[in-house]
């Protein structure tokens, strides 16, 4: 599990480095997100278009990076708790061995 | 696959909105049967969720020069079905449109089908399709979380299309033009997306066989559709 498991993060990394570098070479590469490239869209298909609803908030982009760091550390860390908490519990299991299972 | 907010007309938000009301319904009470007649399975319900979480929130270099991201609701769906993941999507959602302006209020129920029911249903048949064939397991939550993540774009491509119709070629045209956005874009993101959810899947297979036996996973190939 492990070696493979390694072998896939592995390729994962591969994957979105090498999607950088090909992509950095595309023209006019700035990675803005897809998501304003598709509003952009819009704002092409039909000209006249306005939003007719803005945003309730929206944070200074410091204070957007920390959230977006937030949101992904909150994430990383349940997952990573829960990830270690039953890895833990396997090995105790399988030091006594009277525990069956 | 964020529709930004208030950049869908009034009409179709709602439209969007009730279509994706009953689902949610139904995932919280999904959830709740889940807490009380398997609470042994909340911290993965939790896990699955935090996946999605953080995996949301990870903005992905592509090819095309310009970045996304995955939606991690591909391995939730495998684990607990697709149902539960329309609560799980919704509250990350709301969090973007809330907190980041990523999102948003008005386009909160088109957004929701996209992510967190779309993507999900597709993941879930996608799994027990290629099972049902005798894939090997890792391959077919692979496709399963791929698959989700294309469909969820698609799906955001097309709510598109039908809301800002190309005045030329319609709404086929504008579908092509707005899936050109996508799809590029997210090709090697949903590999990328594909491949964490088999290292997550790995994981639990290893250290969290209970879990998993009490949630049915990994289908059984010829089993009786119980669950759903």
């Amino acid at each position: 599990m492990k070696a493979r498991n390694g072998g896939l993060l592995i390729l994962a990394v591969v994957l979105v480095v090498g999607s950088f570098l090909i992509g950095s070479r595309q023209k006019g590469a700035e990675f803005t997100g897809a998501d304003s490239q598709a509003m952009e869209t819009i704002a092409v298909l039909q000209q006249d278009y306005q939003p007719w609803f803005g945003f309730i908030w929206e944070p200074p982009p410091e204070i957007a990076s920390g959230l977006f760091a937030l949101q992904a550390a909150l994430g990383a860390g349940v997952l990573g708790y829960y990830l270690g908490f039953r890895r833990g519990q396997a090995q105790a299991r399988r030091k006594r061995p009277d525990a069956g299972d | 696959m964020h529709i930004t907010e208030g950049f869908l007309p009034p009409l179709h938000a709602a439209v969007w909105t009730a279509v994706a009301l009953p689902f949610i319904v139904v995932s919280a009470c999904r959830v709740n049967r889940l807490m009380r007649d398997q609470p042994q399975t909340k911290l993965l319900l939790a896990a699955a969720g935090a996946f999605a979480f953080m995996i949301s929130a990870l903005k992905l270099p592509s090819v095309t020069g310009s970045c996304s991201h995955a939606t991690g609701t591909g391995l939730g769906a495998a684990l607990f079905g697709p149902s539960a993941m329309a609560l799980l999507g919704t509250l990350v959602l709301l969090f973007q449109a809330l907190l980041l302006a990523h999102g948003g209020i008005t386009t909160l129920g088109a957004n929701v089908f996209s992510m967190a029911i779309v993507g999900p249903w597709i993941a879930y048949a996608v799994l027990r399709g290629t099972q049902r064939l005798g894939a090997p397991l890792a391959l077919s939550v692979f496709l399963a979380a791929m698959l989700g993540n294309w469909a969820t774009y698609l799906t955001t491509a097309g709510q598109l299309a039908l809301a800002f119709p190309d005045p030329a070629s319609g709404i086929a045209g504008s579908f092509l033009k707005f899936a050109g956005v996508f799809a590029p874009t997210q090709l090697p993101l949903a590999v990328v997306e594909g491949l964490l959810t088999v290292v997550i899947v790995n994981f639990l297979r290893e250290y969290s066989g209970e879990e998993l036996r009490s949630l049915k996973f990994p289908p059984q190939t010829l089993a009786t559709e119980t669950r759903l």
